[in-house]
């Protein structure tokens, strides 16, 4: 088994997707060939599909031109390509990168999830022993480690119990491809990211997930309320208990159940990008940890949303008062919201990088902070663009 | 072909302006005159006839011009339920006219006509007449399959008496004749080379309360009779809201979400008085009529003209309102409606699709469309339980764990339709991700301050999504509760005629067994198929069960432009597929029945569709 060489031809799943397109073009951009297997959508060809967010990647077009795509379905045996194009690209691929995944939560998807992130690692495990590939790079997650605390490993989970089911399909899925590449000599190196926010130093994004979803509501209630107290008499907000102080900020009563200690680990894409180039090019195979050494505490989070969005009002509570009082619509509504991502904003984790950190050091690749600067601009970005990147071929919105 | 003219060719005959449904007052000279071509629905299609130089300027024609005060209540009601704007027909009409009578072009007289004076001599002179332009508002319908056919002559019969004598005189002359009721039958089941009998001017509705019954003349509307009743506490079960109550009880039997609790076919009469062929007249609850109370396994003819019905009545209480029960999938949605039905909660009932209840509720094509996909997409709605229940129904419906959109969030959502669909909003519910679905949120009470917040429910928010010049109409319009309250307008049905908005629609109907929820699904899934396979607009439209959840009416609706020769032949093509596969499944699933073989027999036991009896046993 051999490393990934200066010209190898890559296979990459997941390129429409916010990390894998982002690989897609820095593969491209480093003179790799890159093959991307993607659908169409209901506006755009799988083509078009990749094209369109090359675009968006910056990718020159010398590079677009590069880029190839077939049309295929993961979850489909054989990936739902025709049998010679598979064969055909059985015998040029030298690595593979799996980024394609489904990122709910939600059990009621489970059927969804668990075909996404076991039927297509198993398909595309089938397709990759049948190939020459040298090496499976696979997109994991940090959390696979599930409800496991303390130090979590580079290494396969034993004991596994999860939050959710997509920890459970991701875990499985890593232990499927431990396995089949074990047994058809092909490297696999697992990357395990935390989770994933818009670029450090300019803000992009176009995933408005995580963090930005709390962000966005307060952004979305801001506006709303503004207008109502500006324009309609305040009378719907008279009746939430909300108010526009002295200065000028908007009083938004909203409460968060805290617990001590524990925030969210998140990682800024460039941040990511470096660090799963670096593991690429200098890993031996295995499983790799890219994350930030330290969470960040949701009180500090609530701060700068209401820093930047000009809100006051939004507090943390312990816990347990706030269990024994009663809640407005607003909180209601964040504690929907926080019911899924709980797990993850109160993290207490520590994720051993004792394989990744040697590697990111010697290139001096460290996790930016998420300091109210980094805040400040990913917010501007995703005000600029109304929370909303137009990929999907669709018209953009007025108004 | 211009605008205008295709604005008349788009008309649905639908006869919604036939009816006062939105208070407005009729078209003035409809009732006065009383055929069809003195109200809006004729006059589009005599525009349409005169612009494909189809029809002369006829005496008639010019008096139908002439009455049209434009006075903007055609644009008001054809707008609310097609979108369309029938004003600008009339304007060219009586432009034409005026132009043709300016240049001192000929005015057509009407033929002589043997026929024609025998009619008028049994009805009156003004009720008889064979001016092509009278004739040419009774000669075709959106029905795909049929060519226009002239009657010779239109009467409009003014009692039962008249009817039998009519029926004679045709008899006597070997001419063949259709009885019509307002119009609305899109069937093409109305069109005859002979006689067309109008029933419009037989209108008369007695109560009678002690008797829980509405005597109602064969040309009463479902509406007219659901505003008479509802005058004094009652409530009918009837069906569109233009059709003739005694024509929906001939053809299909009366049915709709209300017939969860009222039954179907001839539980909705006591009695119905025919003519029969030979002009004889006779009346169901004599012990020696024909007895059509049987049905028949087959395809049957229609029984005679009937010429009057005695509807039963039902009580209303105080409490009841509508509600709506959200459902990812059909299957859920099925199975809910049918314990209601075995529970026996809720008066209404029926499993709505998405493009139902978006276009129900939408002022606009184009809300609509936004909200059938914001619906599916977003809000992850595919189907609804639509419910109307007293409290104590509604209760169980609460404790049966589901989320519900009471009458409340029902009316929040409507009034605040354009700022349910602004993009910020619907990005801001599709980007939660928790384990509840997105409209179980929208549905939890404790939101609704938020909700309220948001969508800024208003008259004013809901006129927005309209043109300009008809918003101050609009505003005035929901200003009034009843046009936001899901149980009135599904009493009175106002907005189901607006389903075919964007095309014509031609329906299957079927009577399926309710516990076999794999085989409705089945169902649905192959009307789907075959409309995508053959490139038509298709819909899953709505299904409500029937006698205790044992049987259900499942419709399944195709659309299509009636006036694109090419859309026609997708429609045979539709047909040439959906028919033999219904008729084998009738004749092998126990509990399915489609109309094709009910149609005409409305006036059967329930029992004897649903069933069957020692009789069609034998008969397979």
């Amino acid at each position: 088994m051999k490393g990934v060489g200066k010209a190898d031809h890559f296979f990459l799943t997941g390129g429409t997707g916010f990390l894998g397109s982002h690989i897609g073009a820095e593969l491209l951009r480093r003179g790799h060939e890159v093959t991307f297997i993607a659908r169409g959508d209901r506006h755009l060809s799988a083509a078009e599909r990749i094209d369109r967010i090359l675009r968006w990647q910056g990718a020159s077009p010398d590079d677009r031109r590069r880029a190839r795509v077939v049309v295929g379905e993961l979850t489909a045996p054989g990936l739902g390509m025709e049998a010679e194009q598979r064969r055909t690209l059985q015998g040029t691929i030298d690595q593979i990168v799996h980024c394609a995944s489904d990122t709910s939560f939600v059990e009621r998807q489970r059927e969804q999830v668990t075909a996404a992130n076991i039927d297509g690692m198993r398909n595309l495990l089938d397709f990759a022993a049948g190939s020459g590939c040298q090496g499976l790079h696979h997109l994991s997650t940090a959390y696979v480690a599930g409800r496991r605390s303390g130090l979590c490993r580079e290494e396969l989970v034993r004991d596994p119990a999860f939050y959710n089911v997509y920890e459970e399909t991701k875990c499985a899925g890593e232990r499927l491809a431990w396995e089949s590449c074990r047994a058809a000599g092909i490297r696999l190196t697992i990357y395990r990211p935390s989770i994933v926010y818009g670029h450090s130093r300019t803000g992009r994004t176009f995933r408005f997930n995580a963090f930005y979803y709390p962000a966005r509501v307060a952004h979305m209630l801001k506006k709303l309320y503004e207008t109502d107290i500006r324009d309609r008499g305040g009378v719907r907000a008279k009746e939430m208990g909300v108010r526009i102080e002295r200065d000028g900020s908007l009083y938004l009563p909203v409460r968060i159940a805290v617990q001590d200690g524990g925030g969210l680990n998140l990682i800024p894409v460039d941040y990511f990008l470096a660090a799963f180039f670096a593991i690429l090019e200098e890993g031996e195979g295995g499983i790799y940890h890219i994350v930030n050494e330290r969470a960040k505490g949701i009180e500090e989070l609530m701060g700068y949303i209401g820093a930047w969005f000009g809100l006051s009002g939004l507090r943390p509570c312990p816990s347990a008062a706030y269990e024994r009082s009663s809640r407005n619509a607003l909180e209601i509504l964040v504690d929907e919201y926080l019911e899924a991502y709980g797990p993850y904003m109160r993290d207490t984790r520590a994720f051993d990088t004792a394989r990744a950190g040697p590697i990111l050091e010697r290139r001096g690749i460290g996790c930016p902070e998420l300091d109210y600067a980094v805040f400040s601009r990913c917010m501007a970005y995703a005000v600029r663009v109304d929370w909303r990147v137009n990929l999907d071929g669709q018209s953009p919105r007025s108004g | 072909m211009d605008e205008v003219a295709w604005t008349a060719a788009q008309c649905r005959h639908y006869a919604m302006c036939k009816i006062d449904y939105l208070d407005t007052g009729l078209c003035p000279s409809g009732p006065e005159k009383g055929y069809v071509a003195y109200y809006p629905q004729g006059r589009m299609d005599i525009y349409a006839a005169l612009s494909q130089g189809l029809l002369p300027v006829t005496e008639a024609l010019v008096d139908v011009a002439n009455t049209c005060t434009l006075c903007g209540i055609c644009d008001v009601q054809c707008h609310f339920v097609t979108g369309l704007r029938p004003v600008r027909v009339m304007e060219a009409l009586k432009g034409a006219v005026a132009a043709h009578l300016g240049a001192g072009k000929e005015v057509i007289h009407p033929a002589e006509d043997e026929l024609l004076d025998a009619l008028r001599a049994i009805v009156g002179d003004e009720w008889a007449s064979n001016d092509p332009a009278i004739l040419i508002t009774y000669a075709h319908d959106p029905y795909p399959f049929k060519e226009t056919l002239l009657p010779r002559c239109v009467v409009m019969p003014g009692s039962t008496e008249e009817v039998a004598a009519v029926v004679k005189l045709a008899r006597e002359h070997g001419i063949p004749y259709v009885v019509r009721g307002n119009g609305a039958s899109v069937y093409g089941m109305v069109f005859s080379e002979g006689i067309v009998l109008d029933t419009n001017r037989m209108k008369a509705i007695e109560i009678d309360r002690d008797n829980w019954t509405a005597t109602v003349g064969a040309g009463v509307t479902a509406f007219d009779l659901q505003q008479a009743a509802a005058r004094h506490g009652l409530r009918v079960n009837a069906a569109e809201p233009a059709a003739t109550v005694c024509g929906n009880v001939i053809c299909t039997g009366l049915f709709s979400p209300w017939s969860a609790a009222y039954g179907t076919f001839a539980d909705h009469f006591v009695d119905m008085e025919f003519v029969d062929q030979e002009g004889q007249v006779y009346c169901l609850s004599d012990p020696d009529a024909p007895n059509l109370y049987a049905y028949r396994h087959a395809v049957a003819d229609v029984p005679g003209v009937c010429t009057r019905g005695m509807i039963r009545l039902h009580p209303t209480t105080e409490d009841e309102e509508g509600m709506l029960v959200p459902f990812a999938s059909l299957e859920g949605a099925v199975r809910f409606a049918r314990e209601l039905s075995v529970r026996r909660i809720g008066l209404a009932i029926a499993v709505l699709g998405g493009h139902y209840l978006a276009t129900f509720v939408s002022p606009s094509p184009e809300v609509a469309v936004r909200l059938k996909e914001s619906l599916s997409q977003v809000l992850g709605i595919e189907y609804v339980v639509f419910v109307v229940a007293d409290a104590y129904g509604r209760d169980a419906i609460r404790k049966m764990g589901v989320a519900v959109m009471d009458e409340d969030l029902v009316r929040t959502v409507i009034l605040g339709l354009p700022r349910l669909l602004d993009d910020g909003w619907l990005d801001l519910i599709g980007g939660y991700s928790g384990e509840k679905l997105p409209y179980e949120l929208l549905c939890q009470p404790e939101l609704r301050p938020l909700v309220e917040a948001v969508l800024q429910p208003s008259p004013e928010t809901l006129a927005g999504a309209v043109e300009a010049d008809l918003r101050s109409f609009y505003r005035a319009l929901y200003r009034r509760p009843r046009y936001t309250d899901i149980a009135w307008l599904n009493t009175c049905r106002i907005v189901s005629a607006r389903m075919a908005r964007h095309k014509h629609v031609f329906a299957f109907l079927v009577y399926v067994p309710l516990e076999r929820t794999e085989l409705i699904a089945g169902l649905n899934a192959e009307f789907a198929r075959v409309g995508e396979a053959l490139g038509v607009s298709h819909d899953y439209g709505f299904l409500t069960p029937m006698d205790l959840g044992k049987r259900a009416v499942l419709e399944y609706d195709y659309y299509i432009d009636h006036t694109d020769p090419i859309e026609k032949d997708k429609a045979a093509a539709i047909v040439a597929e959906v028919v033999p596969w219904l008729d084998e499944l009738a004749g092998s699933v126990s509990g399915v029945t489609w109309i094709k073989t009910f149609f005409s027999q409305g006036c059967a036991r329930k029992e004897g569709i649903f069933y069957r009896g020692f009789h069609g046993r034998s008969q397979g």
